[in-house]
């Protein structure tokens, strides 16, 4: 027997392990994991979703490493139990525990939970319920954790409102300190009373008082982590990861993050690089990934990658979110020696529909880059576009068609029929704090008649890969839901929807069903205009009052918007005394 | 060129891995130590890092092989191995280093390995005999490639149990032939079905493989 080791794991854990797909999913032994055995308060950071989703989130990294190193508080991990495991745990009665200590998350003093888009929102009730925590915030105990939510779905935290004893909105990396200071109180409903007083919290208990999103001025003067905890089994990112910087300014009107993560700030090109060679070496990996909304946009992008270069010869030093122009393409050939594929996001198919989203890219922009891809030697190009965007209509899908012929052509002739084209094509859900937030979901019908338009009409030797409609649907029925969103998820998941992001998994007939139980329709829940007040002024986004109005207006009258880094401030009023654009230089 | 004959055990959650993640881990190991391994040519070259015999998932294993290939600029393995012990994951541990001029090519001839059954002793002893008396004792291998047929009898010698904790701690030799191997949790699962109980393996740990083709007088050669 394996003596030396034995006790490592209980028994029970160790006799479910034998039995499921993949069990290193559950007993962490990454690099680099931190284990602080006895240190208060203990905290648990979880992300609804399969383990090889969740480790590869940079934001639970950087709230693992700073909770871990500078702060009294312990962070451990657990993530979502694939439903093999789910299924055991239950019938064991095992409850879910931490991948540092093994000890039940449920004995936690704080759990907070990362809320990536709404289809993961029934893992979150999984979690709970794995765990042996109440479902609702309103029947937790003195000895249950205080369940804090956090994350894009804080945009909008109603859906899951009755589940979390409270929301931070924003970027908490500025008030962990404050966060885990009100952990020392000595009862429960006190930590709670401390934790409503530290900016950016919000409390589904007392929902009259708005929270404001948080900014973190600190980022371009914080080292970002460079000793993250690395998986040993495979996951979706195997790559080192330095975050160069946040938000942008490109104003796309679409785009939840662009507008959420405002306002734009950049971390100082040597922290960058340094940053970079440190965690290349504690990872082990042979890859960085110079990460941001728009790593294009980043000031000091080319000296960066120049310099990691220099310093590690043969790394590849990836530049995830390309914008359309030559130079991205040139500087993605500076990131690596190999010519793998490149992914352009032009997001819709015509110019006056670019206009309305303001997404600053023309057809001359396009077709010059296509250029540039081949010409660079890449043996792929991967397009992104949207359907179900306001205004479109079918000439606007069918336009969609022309630009991966027009790509195919050129593949065709600079690159001789060794490169590819493949088209992805996602569903627009209209999101809360954007310019659409209160414009029509183009609902089922539309969509499905629009994707199969969009494949009859798309030339032969393209690749095109459709997002499943009938999980934009649920998305937008959680997307602007208010407060009774949380009976459809909770009657969801009763009926047995889990990791409703894998197709898999994913089963839309089941989420009918929900809504038939909480007695809605799910494509009218998802086409309904959102109620007024918007349940998602609860959260303060910081923008001036009639900003996302002006916004739509002139998507309405296809204006475009200046990116404020370059031309004029758009007045969305994000920058104020203490929050404002932090450039390189 | 210089090849490094690397033993190590593996423990605790490293047990969990798979073959290619635990490959994986050591070349991950060997970058953080700042330890170059020589790269395979080709349109991707990988560091080129082979171990002895895959561990199935879930097993400990005490003394495992691992041949790298590293430059002749390669620190000295006496310097090497604290370095990989103090960069290697949680579980897995660099225990010796041997440092040969010419390309090693082991060939596992015998892997020694025990586990524990939540079972009666009598009950598993009685599997264990009847194993030992059957003439051929056919079970079905399910793979991407399909289905065939492995007789145990043919691959698996040296059965014994004893009582432990909990249970039985039950070890056996797989042998490896020209024709295959056996799967340790074959076994584990013909002895449980025998002895009635759920074929569910505790600690299973593989304690010793026995190699051909390793310099005379290397730890795991014969």
């Amino acid at each position: 027997m394996d003596s030396s080791h034995e006790g490592w794991l209980p028994d029970e854990l160790g006799d479910l392990l034998a039995r499921v797909t993949r069990p290193g999913r559950y007993v962490g032994g990454e690099f680099n994991l931190r284990r602080k055995p006895g240190a208060s308060p203990r905290i648990v950071l979880s992300y609804p979703d399969a383990y090889e989703i969740g480790i590869s989130n940079p934001g639970l990294q950087i709230l693992y490493t700073y909770l871990n190193d500078a702060t009294a508080a312990s962070a451990e991990r657990a993530y979502c139990p694939w439903p093999d495991m789910a299924e055991l745990m239950r019938h064991h009665g095992v409850a879910l525990w931490t991948l540092e200590s093994f000890a039940p998350v449920a004995a936690c003093d704080l759990w907070g939970i990362h809320l990536p888009h709404e289809l993961t929102y029934t893992n979150v009730l999984e979690l709970l319920d794995l765990a042996g925590v109440p479902l609702h915030a309103g029947e937790r105990g003195e000895g249950d954790p205080i369940v804090l939510g956090g994350g894009p779905g804080s945009a909008n935290p109603w859906p899951l409102s009755p589940f979390l004893d409270a929301v931070f909105v924003g970027e908490v990396e500025g008030r962990l300190d404050a966060i885990v200071a009100a952990l020392g109180a000595s009862s429960r409903a006190a930590r709670l009373q401390l934790l409503a007083a530290v900016p950016g919290v919000w409390l589904p208990a007392a929902p009259e008082r708005r929270a404001r999103r948080q900014v973190f001025m600190g980022f371009s003067h914080t080292m970002p982590v460079t000793e993250p905890v690395v998986p040993v089994l495979e996951a979706v990112h195997d790559r080192a990861v330095v975050e160069v910087m946040r938000g942008c300014t490109a104003g796309c009107r679409f785009c939840q993050a662009g507008m959420w993560y405002r306002p734009v700030r950049e971390r100082p090109v040597e922290l960058v690089v340094e940053a970079a060679c440190e965690a290349l070496r504690t990872t082990g990996c042979d890859e960085v990934s110079l990460i941001s909304l728009s790593s294009c946009d980043y000031s000091g992008i080319e000296e960066a990658v120049r310099r990691i270069r220099a310093l590690r010869p043969g790394v590849r030093v990836s530049l995830p979110s390309l914008r359309i122009d030559s130079a991205a393409v040139t500087l993605a050939r500076l990131g690596s020696e190999q010519r793998g594929s490149v992914t352009l996001a032009p997001e819709a198919g015509t110019q006056e529909l670019r206009d309305a989203i303001n997404k600053g890219v023309d057809d001359e922009q396009f077709a010059t880059a296509v250029r540039a891809t081949f010409e660079a030697g890449f043996t792929g190009l991967k397009l992104y576009f949207m359907i179900g965007l306001p205004g479109e209509d079918d000439a606007a899908v069918a336009a969609i068609a022309d630009m991966a012929t027009a790509a195919a052509s050129a593949a065709r002739a600079i690159a001789h029929g060794r490169a590819r084209v493949s088209v992805a094509v996602s569903s627009y859900v209209p999101k809360a704090h954007t310019p659409f937030e209160t414009a029509a979901f183009a609902g089922e019908e539309v969509l499905r008649r629009r994707q199969t338009l969009l494949r009859d009409l798309m030339p032969r030797g393209v690749r095109i890969s459709c997002h499943d409609v009938g999980a934009s649907v649920v998305e937008a029925a959680l997307a602007r839901g208010g407060p009774r969103s949380g009976e459809l998820i909770e009657a969801a998941w009763r009926r047995g929807a889990r990791f409703d992001g894998w197709t898999e998994w994913f089963d839309v007939e089941l989420w009918r069903a929900a809504a038939t139980d909480v007695g809605v329709e799910l494509n009218a829940l998802a086409c309904a205009a959102p109620s007024q007040p918007l349940p998602w002024q609860s959260v303060d986004a910081g923008f001036e009052e009639g900003f996302l109005t002006l916004e739509a207006g002139r998507a309405a009258s296809r204006q475009r918007t200046d990116d404020c880094r370059r031309g004029r401030c758009g007045a969305c009023g994000v920058c104020h005394d203490d929050v404002s654009m932090d450039l390189v230089g | 060129m210089t090849y490094w004959l690397l033993t190590f055990a593996r423990r605790g959650s490293a047990s969990y891995l798979s073959h290619l993640d635990t490959a994986r881990a050591w070349r991950r190991t060997f970058a953080r130590a700042g330890i170059d391994l020589v790269l395979s040519e080709g349109l991707r070259p990988k560091p080129r890092l082979a171990l002895g015999l895959p561990l199935p998932v879930g097993a400990a294993a005490e003394d495992e092989l691992l041949v790298a290939e590293v430059p002749d600029l390669a620190p000295e393995p006496e310097v090497a191995l604290p370095t990989l012990a103090a960069a290697a994951a949680p579980g897995l541990e660099p225990l010796a280093v041997l440092a040969v001029a010419e390309r090693p090519r082991p060939q596992a001839v015998a892997a020694d390995y025990e586990f524990g059954l939540a079972a009666d002793e009598g009950a598993v002893a009685a599997a264990l005999q009847w194993f030992s008396a059957a003439q051929s004792t056919p079970v079905e291998r399910v793979s991407p490639k399909g289905r065939r047929i492995v007789d145990l009898k043919e691959f698996v010698t040296d059965t014994w149990c004893r009582a432990a904790q909990d249970g039985v701690c039950v070890g056996f030799t797989v042998r490896h032939r020209s024709t295959g191997a056996a799967r340790p949790q074959e076994f584990v699962s013909l002895v449980a079905d025998q002895a009635g109980v759920e074929a569910v393996a505790r600690h299973l740990l593989r304690r010793r493989v026995v190699y051909t083709g390793l310099p005379a007088g290397f730890a795991g050669g014969p």
